[in-house]
């Protein structure tokens, strides 16, 4: 489903240039739940940010479902990620003028389904918030807040769901719905999932582990235990 | 103290640098009509005794008495030398062809001061005299004449012997009925034209020994002739009518430039609150460090100090550099070149006014900086309200400081006063306009397509100036729009006047003895009815009530009605177009008794004279005396002849009259109509109302585009504040449509969604803009220029559209890198 190849990503911090990937190459196949481990500064976000394509690498190539993400321009890049990926942030990453609904509304109008609010709402209830559909983001608690993202990732149901530390910013009992929940709807969507995380426990749950440090993996191995 | 505003300035340029330029853009506007208006003075000051040609002037309507010339001998032999100079309308004419002329007759020694310069350049006494003229190039081309050929004014020939490049003392109006001919003194009586009741000015020239006051001659000459009859100048008070036009029109554009500078101000006010808005931490940490309110609000006063005089200094620069810019349209309505000057009085005011406006306008927002509680450093999140109440009781002597910097400018009580009322005004009803909207685009119902909704929502982001982009915008478009209005309606009210109201002719200096062959000639060429003949009388005032009128009587606004020439006429009936508003017409019997007359109320309330009191006139020496039935209103619109004062039948028997008759022609006849007059009656002087309309016309056109000149700062500084607004809520946008991309929208949604909310902008400033020009169009027109309100649908769709493509113009400017930043970056920093 994914296949990373040569994958470099030199950043410059402070005028200095920092080598935030080195060199990766992975291939994920369809369907499969990867966990992405590492100490902080391990190029964990980064790598989800490319496969994404909200950035571009500095060298190597991301393939997803065929599509070879980093060949495509700025506006086919947006609607790559329309139809094909849906992503999680850390801090959620809620559009502050918009209501919870309209936040999980708004892949759906970007794809011009007719009936975006009324799907928006089915989403909203599937996560436990119907009645918090009129509530601006900054009337919602954190958890609440991410199952909203969550929502919004995953309504227009995309083969590649991509989460980087979804629970960073969320208490450990809250962070634990979040994961049941994305679980659940995954398992439901049928989609390759790749988490990103630095909670051993998180990364237990999945089919697969690789640990980078340093811009580079450090391992690759199945997880025992789990199956999917 | 100074160490650490230094500091806090050190990255605060960026909400600074559009302050600045609001600050300099309103000063820009003050200086550049400042300096021009000093150029000015200056030009006419240095040149003041050749505008004037003498040390001293004699203006009069009929020739000086014989008291008066034997005073003018005796001074001759102190040695002031003087000279004669007549000047009148007249007619100048070639085989069919006729122009409206204006005549001057000098005497050899023309002038005193300056030099007539011509075209070919030789000695007066070569050029004029004996039958020869010279002429203005405008006759030329309207007469189709060449040098060498002759042409006749009144009953006399004239040889054209040159061109007349340069005029000292041109009677420098802003409007002039024709173009200048020159011809000697002597010839003058062979035109014919001086006729008792012509109308003729009459200029005594005198010229003082090396070394002696022109004051003191002046006064000498009030006392020994205390006619007010004349007017006695000396060359220092020099084109009085000019210096009050000018005065006046650089008095409006002054203020129309210190609307830029408000705008200014309204940019200061809001890039220092989101300055505040920023700096809260570093507030409470000064506080919890122990510095009390009043040091820290001083450490940022100093920074709207150090602003308001840069930008002060970069408005003077500006101005400076733009005054040749305004010039051209300027020098337009002048007779003579304005050499441009930097006045360091302009400069040092503009400045001045920079550093106040700054000042006044930083210190709302700065007053936050009390509020601020020093516990904030122990929250992380900043709260949007602060504890406690805005500062309202600073907002008075807030107020008072911007109304006496308006005052200051406006230069008197009543303008300036008019100037603050109307802008507090606007103001008041921009900023609810400006509620009205956001509230409006927070209740909107949240339906329709993303990019509407997504744009709409914008207009209330928080912090996001809507408020102070619609005002200054909105004041921006009221001026600009207000402007056209007017002169659009002036120019239809000059030159869309229907055939039926507007005479095509007025006819002037009718003999009593050409009357009836005059109207004869004028019915058969024309095709109309006979024209209208009203017999006229020329007059001075000579006593109000019994009190005889001195040349120093009153004030400067009433000394115009006091001492101005009065021409009079008699009627059995009020003319039609009059309507009697106090007392009532005479009767036959009742004008028999007595001498009566009918007084325009304007003129009355000027005077001082109601119903029942005595006006007495001088006509032509003899004193009339003549009580006051009935007040007129009079329609001054109509171009028709109107009168201040009108006698009883019978009241001016034997007063030296001459008739002024009114003709309708149709446009193809006119010239036909002008060519039989002019050859049948050489000294009638034949005023075509179309040519003369055309040239007001003109001139309006040049004063609008004069305003607008300086209104266009207006406009600059309120598009500045809107890309100082976008500056503001750029990492806002950012952020926002960035995780529109993570989620799939492309630039497109992005930038319509931008373009949705640029264009909500623009259009409600404009809508809200000209609705307040057209309420104040409107104001202008019902009670200063009593014209009836015109829809104008182009002008009021201009002014709506106008704004909302700007809008979207430099929100485009402002947002457009946005679209194509790459999102991993700004989400993770977030």
């Amino acid at each position: 489903m994914i296949s990373i190849a040569g994958l470099s990503m030199r950043l410059s911090s402070g005028g200095r240039p920092v080598n935030v990937l080195s060199d990766i190459s992975l291939e994920v196949a369809a369907r499969q739940f990867l966990a992405i481990a590492g100490p902080s500064g391990s190029g964990k976000s980064t790598l989800l940010g490319l496969i994404a394509g909200l950035d571009r690498p500095t060298a190597g190539r991301i393939t997803v479902g065929g599509v070879e993400v980093t060949r495509l321009g700025e506006d086919a890049l947006a609607r790559f990620r329309l139809n094909t990926i849906g992503y999680i942030f850390q801090s959620f990453h809620l559009i502050p003028t918009l209501t919870a609904l309209e936040n999980v509304a708004v892949p759906l109008e970007l794809a011009g389904e007719r009936d975006a609010l009324r799907r928006a709402r089915e989403l909203l209830a599937e996560v436990g918030l119907a009645e918090r559909a009129h509530h601006y983001p900054v009337q919602l608690s954190g958890g609440e807040q991410q199952r909203v993202a969550v929502a919004r990732a995953v309504s227009r149901r995309p083969p590649v769901l991509l989460a980087d530390e979804p629970t960073g910013n969320l208490d450990s009992a809250t962070g634990k719905q979040i994961i049941d929940l994305l679980l659940a709807l995954n398992r439901n969507l049928g989609s390759t999932l790749i988490l990103v995380t630095h909670d051993a426990a998180l990364a237990a749950h999945a089919d697969r582990l690789v640990l980078l440090r340093d811009g580079r993996i450090v391992g690759d191995e199945p997880v025992n235990g789990v199956t999917p | 103290m100074i160490r650490l505003c230094a500091r806090e300035m050190r990255g605060a340029w960026r909400h600074f640098g559009y302050a600045l330029a609001c600050v300099a853009l309103g000063v820009g506007a003050l200086v550049a009509v400042g300096s021009f208006a000093d150029s000015l003075e200056r030009t006419v000051g240095r040149s003041a005794k050749s505008l004037t040609g003498a040390d001293v002037e004699i203006r009069s309507t009929r020739p000086l008495s014989a008291e008066a010339d034997a005073v003018l001998a005796a001074l001759a032999r102190e040695g002031v030398a003087r000279m004669r100079v007549l000047e009148l309308a007249a007619m100048a004419r070639t085989g069919q062809a006729s122009a409206l002329i204006e005549l001057k007759a000098v005497p050899p020694g023309y002038p005193f001061y300056g030099r007539l310069t011509t075209d070919p350049d030789r000695t007066l006494a070569s050029l004029i005299g004996e039958g020869r003229a010279l002429v203005h190039d405008a006759l030329l081309a309207r007469l189709g004449l060449t040098v060498g050929e002759r042409l006749h004014i009144g009953g006399a020939a004239f040889t054209i012997t040159g061109r007349i490049t340069g005029e000292p003392d041109r009677s420098a109006g802003v409007f002039s009925l024709g173009p200048r001919v020159l011809i000697a003194a002597d010839d003058l009586g062979a035109t014919g034209l001086v006729q008792p009741g012509s109308r003729v000015r009459h200029r005594t020239l005198l010229r003082l020994p090396a070394g002696e006051e022109p004051e003191v001659l002046r006064d000498r000459l009030t006392s020994l002739l205390p006619d007010p009859a004349l007017r006695i100048t000396t060359f220092r008070q020099a084109q009085p009518g000019l210096r009050r036009f000018w005065e006046q029109l650089t008095l409006y554009l002054g203020l129309t430039g210190l609307v830029a500078l408000l705008v200014g101000g309204i940019g200061v006010a809001s890039s220092v609150t989101a300055f505040i808005r920023e700096r809260l931490q570093t507030i409470a940490i000064l506080k919890c460090l122990g510095a009390g309110w009043r040091q820290v609000l001083g450490i940022y006063l100093a920074q709207a100090v150090v602003l308001g005089l840069a930008g002060g200094m970069l408005g003077a620069a500006l101005g400076t550099g733009l005054q040749p810019l305004l010039a051209p349209f300027l020098s337009a309505l002048l007779p003579f070149e304005v050499e441009p000057v930097v006045s360091s009085g302009a400069v040092l005011r503009g400045i001045a006014m920079g550093l106040g406006v700054t000042l006044l306008c930083s210190l709302w927002p700065l007053l936050e900086i009390r509020r601020v509680p020093p516990a904030l450093i122990l929250r992380r999140d900043v709260e949007a309200t602060l504890p406690g109440r805005r500062p309202w009781a600073a907002a008075l002597p807030i107020a008072a400081g911007l109304a006496a910097l308006a005052l200051w400018q406006a230069g008197s009580w009543k303008v300036g006063g008019l100037f603050v009322g109307g802008v507090a005004a606007g103001l008041g009803l921009l900023l609810l306009g400006a509620r009205g909207t956001i509230a409006l685009s927070r209740r909107l119902p949240r339906r329709g397509p993303l990019v509407w909704r997504q744009g709409t929502a914008a207009l209330h982001r928080p912090g996001g100036h809507t408020g102070a982009v619609l005002v200054t915008l909105g004041l921006a478009v009221m001026l600009i729009v207000s402007v056209a209005l007017l002169e659009t309606s002036l120019r239809n009210e000059i030159s869309g006047r229907s055939p039926t109201r507007a005479p095509a002719f007025f006819f002037v200096d009718v003999q009593p003895d050409q009357a009836e062959r005059f109207a004869r000639i004028v019915a058969e060429t024309s095709g109309e009815a006979p024209p209208e003949l009203i017999p006229v009388v020329r007059s001075r005032l000579a006593a109000i009530k019994g009190v005889p009128v001195v040349p120093d009587a009153g004030r400067r606004d009433e000394q115009w009605s006091l001492t101005r020439e009065y021409v009079l006429t008699w009627a059995a009936a009020p003319p039609g177009r009059d309507t009697v508003v106090a007392g009532r017409w005479w009767t036959a019997a009742e004008a028999a008794r007595e001498p009566l007359i009918s007084v325009e109320e304007e003129i009355a309330r000027t005077l001082g004279v109601a119903l029942g009191d005595m006006l007495a006139f001088d006509i032509q020496g003899v004193t009339l005396s003549a009580r006051v039935v009935s007040l007129r209103k009079v329609d001054w619109r109509s171009l028709g002849a109107n009168f201040f004062v009108i006698f009883s039948q019978g009241a001016l028997a034997g007063a030296p009259a001459t008739y002024l008759a009114t003709a309708r022609a149709r446009p193809d006849r006119e010239a036909a109509v002008q060519a039989a007059v002019v050859a049948a009656f050489p000294n009638v002087t034949a005023i075509p109302v179309r040519e003369v309309l055309e040239r007001v016309a003109a001139i309006v056109d040049q004063i609008a585009l004069a305003i607008r000149l300086v209104a266009g700062f207006t406009v600059v500084a309120g598009l500045v504040v809107l890309a100082g607004a976008l500056a503001v809520t750029r990492r806002q946008r950012l952020y926002e449509s960035v995780i529109l991309k993570a989620v799939g929208a492309t630039r497109s949604v992005l930038a319509r969604a931008f373009a949705v909310e640029y264009a909500l902008l623009g259009v409600a400033a404009g809508l809200a803009g000209t609705a307040l020009a057209a309420g104040l169009a409107w104001a202008v027109e019902h009670f200063f220029l009593e014209l009836p309100w015109s829809w104008q649908p182009a002008t009021l769709a201009l002014g709506v559209a106008g704004p909302a493509a700007l809008a979207l113009a430099v929100g485009f400017l402002g947002t457009f890198r946005l679209l194509g930043h790459p999102p991993l970056g700004v989400l993770r920093r977030e």
